[in-house]
This record gives structure tokens, sequence and C-alpha cells, in this order.
């Protein structure tokens, strides 16, 4: 570059030969006819080159502001003389009578030709405006340049855009009307919009440029954004419009009072506005129309639709309408992220649906309750016959009543999850609503706990026979669930342990693996806690067994020669993990005598004593011959003389009742009393087992006299050597003794009473734990840590609470501190 | 409307012609306006420009820029272009004028 700048640099040459630059007015003369021809649409002729120059010149002229006016003037009286008598030659009468809407049919197609010619005209004016203007501002192109970063004016475009509006757009249309052409735009616009709502085909395109039109104009030059023509004054209208439109399609929509009618138009409505904003306004409206439509029509309205009598969600859901119900939860989501009045009706229709089951399966177990009552007045023989059906009955009912009730809720619940996953976007709202009602109307039913335990009780026992592996899975993951809303989770744990035990015990489970399964299940979903006594109650099992076959080999060894010997098969239960108080049926009995045992029996219980008590020393066994089974060879010697064998499989107490008559000699008989005397066997349990052994049907192995129901003391039971039975082996299930059942009203108290106690102590121990770790605590927060410990077994009693907080300051393991706010220390 | 042509004229004030690619005219605005083919005007009809200001020798120097600025585009490390310095005032009142 150094050795470039000694070199002189040319002055360039002045000017350019042969033209005519230096007059400005010569300059102007050529520009304005050519932007006449212009606007005549006549530029064919025209050179840029010749045009741009002539305004180059000009600027060089330093008279660049002076064309700039210049134009603008002539823009101006351009737009006055031509475009706008073009524009006004269009507004038919008609269209002014724009403020009322036209409701005569022919009217309304009159004004909706006038409409379109207008904004034909209007169109058409504003496009060659544009592509005019374009020509121009491209010929002006360096004037532009030059007076915008010089001079700061708009550039000539917008100057001249700004001349449209205000003398075309602005201008009155008559010279002594005051509406304004832009008013009559407006009102066409929305007029045809309205055309279009009602269903009627309109020219969109039509619309659309006209908007285009707005949007491209501003209100003030220097075009910023927020002051569009568009946004200032057709949108506002336009969404007032809309307003007032959908708050009367709302209300009419109500009066038809179909809720699905109602979500159809609703989802119609929105993707209409969707579909106008894109073809035929902005789509910057989208959104503020969507507001308004949610407003208006939606959200004022939606709890109404969802409450509609006969259509509303209730029915939707009692009639499984998924698309409906999909369209008003859409509907809903769109106003309310809450959907409360969709999640209340749900809600409400559930608990509701939950109190049908619940009283349904009350009714279930008392109808047959109700129907045995006035019968045991009538002495009729033939319905002597049934009663001992009908006595097993009611045990059946109440038990296929709970059953029916678990069934009924997994229905339920079976269905309400489709719903949520098909209509309701599996919405998290949606399902802590469900989760809740369905937790209210379970919890709502006392008896919830007890029927769920039932309903595993039932299944295990019987229903997983013969189903595959996921069938099981599948069944128990249900039955979990509805474990899940039980909040009295320690209720669940009595009744399932009471179940399990006797499951156990009678070898009634269908299989371990179902158990074993179901308990790591609980686990999983209610903790360890929870489990740790159901499962103490399956080592029990296994060591029993351990234990059992130790003590064979024992006796083996110990060589005794008595063949005749008894199998003992014994299951040794930890009294703290075993609810014991299901086995000890007769608890109420004051003075409870243990039961006299044959002395073949009493022999093999006293070895059996000797020896676990030497293996382990300090423990105290207590026999539960309740919870026991015998198996007893029988011989028949049948009156033809010939001896038939059965094999019977009885409860411990039979087998003991049974013994006794290898001492009566054939034809003899005993009475019931003679038979407590020599057993002392507990009332209770000895009725029971007579009538099991005499009265049912089937398996009458001791003949009644007199033969009736029931049993008193005085009756006299005879050996029946005519038993018959198919089959080799018989087993004689104790009356009402073992079976799955639904506890009577003084089985529930005794249950409940238990339940009370136990929550007593863990509250108790809740209140020590915490108070240990924090030393003193005021009451309040002692209260809400307590049920925050508690509330994943159960659902503690306030007042219980304090009852137990008292206690333990009476006790001396807390004290008071402070009066206000009560305040409690730990005692060490 | 015809298709444009792809290659379009340009006319100096003293009667040198060149002719470019219309791509390449288009480099400046002044011109790309001129031949915009929705402007009606006969330049843009005609695909013929006359520059009358601009004298031969100058937008010789003008068409070589543009086709270097064309070819060179969208590089970095470009090596510059020669321009003689007794031109140069001249070359910067036709940029002014092309927009370039």
């Amino acid at each position: 570059m150094s050795m470039r700048a000694r070199q002189r640099i040319r002055a360039p040459r002045r000017g350019i030969p042969a033209s005519k630059t230096d007059d400005f007015e010569t300059n102007w003369a050529d520009l304005s006819t050519s932007l006449k021809k212009i606007h005549t649409r006549d530029a064919s002729n025209l050179s840029f080159e010749q045009l741009y120059r002539n305004s180059y010149n000009i600027v060089l002229m330093a008279r660049g502001e002076d064309l700039y006016e210049r134009i603008k003037k002539l823009e101006q009286e351009w737009l006055d003389a031509e475009v706008k008598t073009r524009v006004t030659a269009a507004i038919s009468s008609s269209l002014l009578l724009a403020k009322e809407l036209a409701e005569v049919q022919e009217q309304a197609n009159e004004r909706r030709e006038a409409g379109e010619r207008f904004l034909a005209a209007m169109r058409e004016a504003f496009e060659d405006h544009q592509l005019c203007m374009g020509m121009i501002t491209d010929v002006l192109m360096y004037m532009d340049r030059f007076m915008s970063t010089d001079h700061r004016k708009p550039s000539i475009y917008a100057a001249a855009m700004a001349l449209f509006r205000e003398h075309v757009l602005q201008s009155p249309i008559r010279s002594d009307s005051k509406t304004k052409v832009v008013d009559v735009l407006e009102s066409t616009i929305l007029f045809m919009i309205q055309l279009e709502r009602s269903g009627q085909i309109i020219d969109r395109v039509l619309i659309r440029h006209c908007v285009y039109m707005l949007e491209g104009l501003y209100e003030s030059s220097n075009e910023e954004e927020s002051s569009k023509l568009y946004l200032t004054i057709f949108e506002p209208a336009f969404l007032d419009a809309s307003k007032k439109f959908y708050q009367a399609e709302g209300r009419r929509l109500l009066e038809t009072g179909d809720a699905a009618t109602f979500c159809k138009v609703a989802t119609d409505r929105l993707a209409e506005e969707t579909e106008r904003c894109t073809y035929t306004l902005s789509s910057s409206t989208e959104s503020k129309i969507k507001e308004v439509l949610d407003k208006e029509l939606i959200a004022s309205n939606i709890s109404e639709v969802v409450n509609l009598e006969g259509t509303g969600v209730r029915q939707m859901l009692d009639n499984d309408r998924l698309d409906n119900l999909r369209s008003i939860y859409v509907l809903s989501a769109r106003v309310d992220p809450k959907k409360t009045p969709l999640t209340a009706a749900v809600q409400k229709r559930i608990v509701e649906m939950g109190k049908e089951i619940n009283a349904g399966a009350v009714a279930l177990a008392q109808t047959p309750a109700a129907i045995p009552a006035p019968k045991k007045t009538s002495t009729d023989k033939s319905e002597a016959a049934k009663r001992p059906a009908e006595k097993e009955k009611p045990v059946n009912q109440q038990t296929a009543a709970a059953i029916k009730w678990v069934d009924d809720i997994l229905g339920l619940k079976k269905k309400f999850d489709s719903i949520w996953e098909t209509s309701f976007q599996s919405d998290h709202v949606m399902q802590s609503a469900i989760t809740t009602s369905f937790s209210d109307f379970i919890n709502s039913e006392s008896r919830s706990s007890e029927y769920l335990s039932l309903f595993f009780d039932e299944n295990l026992k019987k229903g997983i026979k013969g189903k595959t592996e996921t069938e099981v899975d599948s069944l128990l993951d249900n039955g979990i669930t509805l474990l899940r809303y039980v909040k009295d989770k320690d209720m669940f744990e009595a009744y399932y342990k009471k179940h399990l035990s006797r499951r156990l015990l009678m070898k009634r489970s269908v299989s371990m693996d179902a158990e074993r399964q179901m308990i790591s299940k609980m686990k999983m979903e209610v903790g360890n806690q929870f489990t740790q006594r159901l499962e103490a109650m399956f080592k029990d099992m296994t060591i029993s067994e351990d234990l059992t076959a130790s003590y064979k080999e024992h006796v083996k060894k110990t060589g005794d020669p008595d063949t005749k010997r008894i199998d003992l098969d014994i299951n040794v239960l930890t009294s703290t993990m075993w609810p014991m108080e299901i086995m000890a049926s007769a608890t109420r009995d004051d003075v409870q005598l243990s039961c006299i045992y044959p002395k073949e029996v009493e022999g093999v219980k006293q070895s059996f004593e000797q020896y676990y008590l030497g293996k382990h020393s300090g423990r105290k066994l207590s026999w539960q011959p309740t919870m026991g089974t015998a198996d007893i060879r029988l011989e028949f010697a049948r009156s033809n003389g010939k001896i038939q064998k059965h094999e019977l499989n009885v409860s411990t107490y039979a087998m003991v009742i049974l013994l006794l008559f290898n001492e009566v000699a054939t034809g003899e008989s005993l009475t019931y009393t003679e038979i407590k005397e020599q057993t002392r066997i507990p009332d209770h349990d000895l009725i029971r087992n007579l009538q099991s052994l005499a009265v049912a049907p089937k398996t009458r192995v001791l003949r009644k006299d007199p033969m009736s129901r029931d049993v008193k003391p005085t009756d006299k039971f005879f050996f029946n050597h005519d038993f018959q039975s198919q089959f080799l082996k018989v087993r004689i299930g104790v009356v009402s003794g073992s079976a799955n059942k639904v506890e009577n009203q003084d089985q529930r108290k005794e249950t409940e009473k238990k339940m009370s106690e136990e929550r007593g102590a863990s509250i108790e121990a809740a209140i020590v734990r915490i108070m240990k770790q924090r030393k003193s605590l005021t009451h309040s927060k002692l209260m809400t840590e307590v049920l925050s410990q508690l509330s994943a077994r159960f659902v503690p009693d306030v007042n219980m609470i304090k009852k137990r907080i008292e206690s333990l300051i009476d006790r001396e393991y807390l004290e008071r501190i402070e009066e206000d706010p009560p305040t409690y220390g730990y005692v060490a | 409307m015809t298709t444009p042509h792809e290659y379009v004229t340009l006319v100096s004030g003293d009667g040198f012609e060149f002719v470019l690619p219309r791509s390449t005219a288009c480099i400046s605005k002044t011109l790309s306006m001129m031949l915009d083919p929705n402007s009606k005007f006969s330049e843009a009809l005609t695909g013929r420009c006359v520059l009358e200001n601009i004298p031969g020798v100058v937008l010789e120097k003008v068409c070589e820029y543009l086709c270097y600025n064309e070819k060179n585009k969208n590089q970095t490390n470009v090596p510059d272009m020669e321009i003689p310095p007794e031109l140069c005032l001249e070359l910067l009142m036709a940029a002014d004028y092309l927009d370039v």
C-alpha cells in the first residue's frame, strides 16, 4: 500500500456527459411523470436506471429532503383523488347498517355480497398501493438510504403506508359522515366471521388479505410491533365480538342440556378458531381467542356441564363413554390445571358407586340371616331336614358377600383405571383424586380390612387352584392395590394373621409359594414391620416340621415297641406371633380345665412334652386342641355282619369323643352330660363337634336321639354302625369352626377391643420414641409426629393419643414443662 | 411472465457491454432491484442495464469485483483484489451508486 500511496490519485471525472443533471426541476418533472405512470401500471417503458439516476442526482444536489416531501405530496394527492374514491364507492348502504346484526336472511345475503365487494376493493387498493410503493421505493432507494441515515426519517415506503392509513382508512366514508373506512372494514370482517361461525362458507382468502393489510399498517410512523392497526383496532373488536358470541353460545348449549354435545361443540369451536386464526386472521390472535373461548365458553360453564342431570360426567362414567369423558377432560384441562369440577364429579361418583358396593355387601350379608329367623318358629318336618343346609348358608353367604365386595371394588377400580388411562391421559391430578375417593369409600366400610383379608384367604385356599402363575400374581396384585387404600392396616394385619394361621395349621393353603409371594408383596407395599409377624408364623411352621421329624427319630431311637403308637404331627407356635385369641375361643368360660385326653393320646402328649422341654428348658407348652386334627381308622359293623372300614379325618375334639365310644358296647349310648364329664371339652366346642358328627347329613358317624339340630344336655348319642360313605377316607369338618367367615357381632367387638389395645401400645411406643429423641416438644408438634409415624399402619384417633399422653405422664415417662404452649418433656 | 434470463448485460456510459450471470450482478443491491422480475421496469424485462454515469473502465473493475465477490463468498483468507489507485475514487462513487 505504501508504494501505491505515492502515486497520484486522479480526481474523478465530474459529471456524466449529456446529462441534464444540474436542474432539480427537470429531474423532478421526469421523476413525477414516471411515478404517475407506475401508479397507472404503465411501467414497462420506464428505465429503472434512469429513474434511479434522477433521484441519485437530486440527492447529490443536496435536495433530497425536497424530493422526499414532494413524493409524499404526490402520493397523498394520488390516494386522495383516486384510491379513496374507489374504496368509498364500494361501500354500499347495506354495509352501513353495520352495528346491528342482520338477522333476516335476505338482508344478510345482501350485506354479505356488499361486504365482499367492499373487501375486494379494499384489498385491491391496498395491494396496488403496496406494489407501486414497492417499485417507487426501489427506484428511490438512493434517496431512502440518504434520508434515513442522515435525517432519521422513516423510509418513503413507511411514510407512504402511513399516508394510506391516514388518507384512505381513516378518512370518513362520506364527507358528512363520521364513520371511517376502517370502521366499516372492521364491522364487515366481523360480520363475515359471524357468518362462518354460523356455518356458512366465506371467502377466507379475501379476509386474510385485508387482515394482512391491517397487520402491515401501523398506528404511528415508527412502526412499533405493538402499534399495528391489526392489534390496536381489529383484534380487540374481534375478541370482544367473540366473547359475546361464546357467552351466548354457552348459554344456548346449557339450555339444550346435553353434556356430550357441549363437549363436542366446544372442541369443534376450538379447532375452528385455530383454523380461523391460521387461515383467515393472524396466528398471533390464536392464543388470545383461545383464552376468550376458555374463559367464556368453557370455564364459566364447565362445572354446570359436568353436573348436568342425565348427561353429565356421571352418566358418562356409568355408560363408559370414554370419548366424551376424554373431551370433557381435555376441556377442563384447558381452563384449570386442577380440573376441580371434573375431579369433584368423578370423586363423587366413585364414592357413590363404592357406597353401593358397600351397601350391596351388607345387604347380601344380611339377607340370609333374615330368612332363617322366621322359619325357626315353624316345626314343619321338611323344613327341619333343610336346616343343616341353611345353617351352612349364612356363613358362606357372608363370605361370599365379602368376596363379592372385593371383586366389585376391583371391577370398579379396573374401570376407572381404564378411564383414567384412555380418557384422562394418565393425568396425575386425576389419579390422586381417584385414589383418594377409593380410599374414602373403602375406609367408610368398617369391615373393609376383614373383607379384604377374607378375599385373600378365599383365593389362597381355593381360588388359585388351576391358575397359572401370572394369573395368581395379578390376582394378588389386585388385592394389594386395594390394601393400599385401606388406612387401618393394623386391622388388616390382625385379620390376615388370623386367616393365615388357620390356613397354615389346617393345611388349607393350596400353595405355599403363593403364600410367600403374598407376604413379600405386602412387605414391598407396607413395609418390613408389617410382615414381621407373618414371617415369624412361617418360620414357626418350618421349625415345627423339623421338630416333628426329630421327635419321630427320637421315638424310634428310644425303641418304643408299641406298633399301635399314634403318629404325632406337631406345630409349636410362638404365642406372641400368633393370634392366640382365635384358638382359645372359649375365653369367656371362667375357669378352663384342660380337656381329658384318652390315655393313648395322653401318653404321646406327655412323651412329646418331655422331649420338647428337654430340648428347650424354661418354655411352657400349652395345647390347643381346637386347632388340631386327627386321622382315625374306624370299623363299622354293618347289620348284615360285614365290617366296613373308613378312615376319618376329624378335629382333635371329635377324635376324643369318638375314642370314648371304644369303651361303649354296641347299642349303648352316651348322653351329652356323660361325654362332657368324661372329656371336659368346653360346652361350645363340644356342641359344635357333636353337631358335625351327628347332625351334618353326610358325616353321621354318631346317631343322636332325639334327632334335632340343637344339642341338649339330655340328648343321647349312639355309634352309628350304618355310616355310609362312598369314600374310604372321609373328612369331617367342625361345624362353623374353621370355615373362613365374617365374624359375628361379638367376635368383632372382641377384635376391635384387642385392636384398640394394640393401637394404644403402638401409640405409646411412638410417643416415647419421639420424646426420647427430642427431649421436649410442644403438644401440637408431638401430635403431628405421632400421626405421621403411625399413618403407615393406621389412622390414630386424636383422643386416643391424648389419653395415652396423659397415661404416660401419670406413669412418669413424660412431664409437663410449660402450660402455654403446652409442652412435654421426657423423663429419663 | 417469461422466465428471467440467466445472464444479464451491463452497459457502461461510453458503450462497453459486460455480460454477467444474474446472481453475480445481483450482489449489487441497486442492480438486483433493477433486475427484479417482479418490478415491471424495462431493465427487468430485457435483462439489459444501461448505467450511464459509469465509464467502461470503472464498470470493468466493478464487474471484476462482483465476480471476485461471488467466487470468494463465505471464505476467509482471500487475497486482496488489485485496485489501481487512479481508479479508486471513481470506483467508490460507483460502489455508492450501485450499493455494493
